[in-house]
């Protein structure tokens, strides 16, 4: 390949296909102006909540696009199969990347939402700031599912990885919020070096970026560089473990979902750790394949390491959570479980009647999102009118907001996977998914997981029919109860047609031209 | 033939369902919905029964059935449904008019009671219940409401559950009975199975057995008799599984009018008689019934005699006269134990109801430390007095006629049961003089301050005093009407009743003359008895010993194997999921210790757990 098509740069008519991207930052920036002159700060949230579904729109619409293209080979190479590529493969609008773009708007978009009613002025002083840091950080996620290079990929990791920084840090009076952004800032870093370090190597050996350069490259050079090539994969899973909180490299969750403002929690909790996935992914499948060599299977030891990393996240994530009865600790954790959950259709790799694996992720990764954003916004309202946060705060919530209780048992059901709910079809799937691949330690260790999970969720549902000990009453804000009904009514429906959410993500997603960057 | 009335049976079950379900829903919104909507359901439904049973006095009337497909897995087909016969619609009036009484007796008697809505749902539940009971037309439907009034009556039992003796009279009223439920289950499995088509339907249950066709065999037909009779056993508190009975007398009195002398408990003797055919295809069936009632009818009279609880003794008292209706039952005789059921229903449901607004005055239920009620509340004595006559068997009053008639056919068919019957009934007059006597005459002891009860609860009284002297006139030697039209005229019960009439009514008066002369003139002292035979009076307090025998033969050794198992299961199995749990827990508090809160300890994890990835994972391809 040559250098003119490495660099080849930014034309106008790829830049209309970066609408999506552009929209946020110019919200971002007119945001950032508007701020320092808009007497009320509500607005500003309101306007990133606009911004953000402009955003979704564009996607959608380009997502349908895609969905009508007859797939074809452009003469310049730009829409071979329907999807678009942009810069040499540098960035790529394919169905991929365009579902998780979806899962990240929508899921910041009720994060907004549920910060309208719970965000205290007194708590976070800076709120214009705090709502118009999340544009950069979605779109940060939303580079890294697009990227097909490392250079692009780099930066969207480290635009989330900045702006969320400033976010855990947000509520400047607190001390824990701060420690936890100093901690987090000190991980993100040893992340990033990891990253770094890994990437390098690849580089080293294939002297590309490109991740479907990088994949050629290695079909030669494999054969010499084995111990290089496992070095370079183990540090990058281990960055990349870090970001999405899988044990055991995820110590700093705790602490800084803890320290977090509520609604940044969930960010972390949903949006960041997806983006990690939707890296994970790209790098895996386009390079792991190409790494193996005779006597030296690289691709099943990257594949054995992850089913490795999520059988410790679920053990770990959910043994620690027993004895843990601080929410924000406790929902760090569940999430540490939850990023096994989702590593295992990743690990499982392509083998077999198993090539699901990518449906099975987002449909969970959809379930996820509902879920944790729902749960979280309850424990909001709580904690603001109880200024309780630990699981004592829900004592006998059933019988001061009943109805927020039963949306609340809704999410608690669907985490601990029990029927009727989409957290309950996400685990079935993936455990269908061992299933078909043969792998049955992984099923096991999921199940054992699962019902040990039981114990802290049902802890908590215990909680809420307890009578209560404080009697304050809890005040929904309409937003946030609007957060949390959308949230249940998607659990439920979700769990009630699961067949048609997943058949369409399957029928619409194809591995060859939505993962795999070929150098056509 | 017009059957518009009994088409609509289906609805009677449904207003109290309806009640219970709206009580539910909005019973903590007020104390006086509770009294509304069980009064107004259970009128409704007694509106409706009245003018299901007029229908079906007409001549000629054929019962109807109506079932529709309830569960169907293609190779079994369950139906559920109703029908309307003669019995059936006796029946829905008899429960529907008691229920009706009762709900407007509780506004008065319950009326202090903070759970008083949770009182009446109840009552709706188990009216529907039992009116589910009596309109199902297959044994399958039949069973599941059975359960249901075990369930209703379990929850009435132990309705004031604060006090520990309300609490185990509950479980021992639930799990005594439910004995009796196994075996009518297994009745019902055992007919499931040799049933032609597997059909469970009363009519086609009737078909198969009726005049001993031999579809099934003889020794099949009686086993399934025998297990049906279990079950009724059970319920109608026959021995030997009446302890229940008295000790269910700790529930509120309405529930033992209601639940425990006019209705649940003669859902026994309805059972029998809705499967009369099986029964009549076996002599040994009908004989084993016949013996137990006429056993239980004389067992419980005798402890009746040394009670001193005003309910227990009523309680008795209903064993004892369940006993006469199942005797007549195994006398080949369905006239006459659904006739005394029937007077029955009235004249004991008239004597609780008397005996509750007697403890609402007083506030013990101990006779002996009550006396001289009845220049107080004179309603409650009269009318108490009218159901004590009828209880004895005094002429003209109900039971006269009901029990005359089953000590007529016993005098025909076995004599032995006759003299049981006679003598039992010398008991039933004397301790109900007994009763009489001790609280209502005689000079006042204890509460001085007692006055009659508001009308709510004296209303009720009277309408039923009125039922317990005339409800016996549908059925006298001369007047064959009840049974012709309840049996189609297949029982022809008449005539030489002349010199049993004689006896049955003078041994009542005795037993009735001798209570009087103990416990009024004095003529013979009160321990006449226990002076010359303690153990004899001990016998029957402590009610033969059955209560202990049961707790050492069977109680303790069940225990003491439950102990055994519970051992099992809290050392070996509790020990090893407790091991489980226990390694879930050290596990986590494991990964706990390393989240010490040090950012630098945490990166140190990271690099270990890579340095070990790696070691663990990949070194091992270059060995």
């Amino acid at each position: 390949m040559d250098a003119a098509q490495q660099l080849q740069s930014l034309t106008w008519s790829d830049a209309a296909y970066l609408a999506p991207e552009w929209i946020l930052i110019a919200f971002m920036i007119v945001l950032a102006v508007l701020d320092l002159f808009l007497p009320r700060r509500a607005l500003t949230g309101w306007l990133t909540l606009a911004g953000l579904l402009t955003s979704l729109g564009f996607v959608i619409w380009r997502l349908t696009e895609l969905a009508g293209a007859t797939p074809q080979a452009g003469a310049d190479g730009q829409a071979v199969s329907g999807v678009i590529r942009i810069m040499a493969d540098s960035y790529r609008i394919d169905y991929f990347s365009s579902l998780l773009k979806i899962i990240f708007l929508v899921a910041t978009a009720l994060i907004v939402l549920m910060s309208l009613g719970t965000v205290r002025k007194a708590d976070i002083p800076d709120r214009g700031e705090f709502y118009y840091l999340l544009l950069p950080a979605v779109c940060g996620a939303m580079i890294m599912a697009s990227s097909g290079d490392m250079i692009t990929l780099y930066i969207g990791l480290e635009l989330l990885s900045i702006t969320t920084y400033v976010l855990v840090g947000i509520r400047k009076h607190s001390v824990q919020s701060t420690e936890a952004a100093f901690k987090y800032v000190v991980t993100g870093g040893i992340s990033s070096a990891l990253i770094l370090f890994g990437m390098s190597y690849l580089y080293g050996i294939t002297g590309a970026t490109n991740l479907g350069a990088i994949g050629e490259g290695l079909k030669a050079h494999a054969i010499d560089f084995p111990a290089i090539l496992y070095v370079a994969f183990f540090f990058i899973l281990a960055g990349l473990g870090i970001k999405i909180a899988a044990a055991p490299f995820h110590y700093w969750s705790t602490d800084v979902y803890q320290g977090a403002p509520t609604p940044v929690t969930a960010f972390l909790a949903v949006v960041s750790k997806g983006a990690a996935f939707a890296v994970i992914f790209r790098i895996v499948y386009n390079l792991a394949f190409y790494s193996s060599s005779p006597g030296k299977p690289v691709a099943d030891d990257v594949f054995l390491v992850l089913l490795i990393l999520a059988a410790a996240a679920m053990l770990v994530g959910s043994t620690m959570a027993l004895r843990q009865y601080n929410v924000k600790r406790l929902f760090a954790l569940s999430g540490v479980a939850n990023a096994g959950y989702m590593l295992v259709p990743l690990g499982l790799s392509i083998k077999g009647m198993h090539a699901s694996g990518v449906g099975e992720f987002i449909f969970y990764l959809a379930a996820y999102l509902l879920m944790t954003i729902g749960a979280l916004t309850v424990y909001a309202v709580i904690a603001k009118s109880t200024s309780q946060e630990d699981v004592g705060g829900f004592a006998g919530l059933y019988y001061r907001a009943p109805w927020t209780a039963a949306a609340m048992i809704v999410f608690m059901l669907s985490l601990a996977g029990l029927p009727v709910t989409g957290g309950f079809f996400g685990k079935l799937f993936i455990l269908l998914g061992t299933v078909q691949s043969k792998d049955y330690w992984i099923a096991a260790v999921m199940v054992v997981s699962s019902v040990i999970s039981y114990y802290f969720y049902f802890g908590l549902i215990r909680q809420m029919f307890m009578r209560s000990t404080n009697e304050a009453d809890v005040e929904v804000p309409a937003t946030s109860g609007i957060v949390i009904w959308l949230c249940a009514a998607a659990t439920v429906a979700l769990g009630i047609v699961p067949g048609p959410a997943l058949d369409w993500i399957n029928s619409h997603f194809s591995l060859v031209n939505d993962l795999f960057i070929s150098m056509g | 033939m017009d059957t518009t009335f009994s088409q609509a049976a289906w609805l009677i079950p449904l207003f109290p369902l309806a009640a219970f379900l709206l009580l539910l829903a909005f019973g903590r919104s007020s104390r006086m919905i509770g009294v509304l909507l069980g009064s107004v359901s259970s009128l409704a439904g007694f509106v409706l029964s009245l003018l299901v049973l007029i229908e079906h006095m007409t001549k000629g009337q054929h019962d109807y059935q109506y079932a529709v497909k309830w569960i169907d897995t293609g190779s079994i087909v369950f139906k559920a449904g109703f029908e309307v016969t003669n019995l059936t619609a006796l029946m829905l009036v008899v429960v529907t008019a008691v229920s009706f009484l009762v709900n407007v007796y509780s506004a008065g008697y319950m009326k202090g009671d903070e759970r008083i809505s949770v009182f009446y749902s109840y009552v709706a539940l188990f009216t529907f219940s039992m009116l589910g009971l009596v309109l199902a037309d297959n044994m399958l439907t039949l069973y599941v409401f059975w359960e249901l009034v075990g369930v209703c009556s379990f929850l009435l039992v132990g309705f004031w559950f604060s006090k520990p003796e309300a609490r185990a009279a509950a479980k021992k009223a639930f799990i005594v009975t439910r004995i009796g439920d196994a075996g009518l289950l297994l009745g019902i499995l055992l007919l499931y199975w040799y049933m032609p088509d597997h059909a469970l339907d009363f009519v086609r249950i009737g078909n198969a057995f009726e005049g001993g066709t031999g579809v099934i065999a003889a020794s099949v037909t009686t086993w399934i008799a025998i297990l049906i009779f279990i079950g009724a056993v059970g319920k109608s508190g026959q021995f030997p599984l009446h302890v229940w009975l008295p000790d269910a007398m700790e529930g509120p009195t309405p529930i033992s009018a209601l639940i425990h002398a006019a209705t649940m408990v003669a859902a026994g003797v309805y059972l029998v008689a809705r499967t009369f055919d099986i029964f009549q295809a076996s002599q040994t069936a009908m004989d084993i019934v016949a013996y137990i009632g006429g056993f239980t009818a004389i067992f419980a009279a005798t402890i009746g005699v040394a009670q001193n609880d005003i309910k227990r003794i009523l309680a008795y008292s209903t064993v004892s006269q369940l006993g006469y209706m199942m005797m007549a039952l195994g006398l080949n005789s369905m006239t006459g134990g659904i006739f005394h059921l029937f007077t029955h229903a009235f004249f004991k449901a008239l004597l609780f109801l008397g005996a509750g607004s007697v403890i609402h005055a007083v506030h013990t239920q101990n006779i002996q430390e009550m006396g001289g009620l009845g220049s107080k509340m004179k309603i409650t004595a009269w009318t108490f007095g009218i159901g004590a006559l009828a209880l004895s068997g005094i002429p003209p009053f109900s039971g006269f006629w009901s029990k005359d008639m089953i000590l007529n056919i016993a005098y025909h068919e076995k004599p032995a049961l006759f003299v049981i019957g006679v003598v039992a009934a010398f008991f039933t007059a004397f301790y109900m003089a007994r009763l009489f006597f001790l609280v209502f005459m005689g000079k006042p002891k204890g509460e001085r301050h007692a006055h009659e009860s508001p009308p709510s609860m004296t209303g009720p009284l009277i309408v039923l005093a009125v039922l317990a002297v005339v409800a016996g006139f549908v059925q006298t030697p001369w007047n064959d009407t009840l049974g012709n039209w309840l049996t189609d005229g297949a029982e022809q019960e008449n005539g030489g009743g002349g010199l049993v009439m004689v006896i049955s009514a003078a041994i009542g008066l005795l037993g009735l003359y001798m209570g009087w002369l103990v416990f009024v003139k004095g003529m013979i002292s009160r321990d006449f008895v226990s002076s010359r035979a303690p153990w004899l009076v001990r016998l029957l307090e402590r009610k033969y010993y059955i209560d202990e025998l049961y707790e050492a033969a069977i109680v303790r050794p069940l225990r003491a194997l439950g102990g055994l198992l519970n051992g099992i299961d809290d050392y070996v199995v509790d020990g090893l999921v407790r091991a489980a749990g226990g390694a879930a827990f050290l596990i986590g508090r494991g990964g706990t210790r390393m989240q010490n809160g040090q950012v630098q300890t945490y990166g140190l994890i990271t690099a270990f757990a890579l340095v070990i990835l790696i070691a663990a994972v990949a070194l091992r391809r270059f060995w």
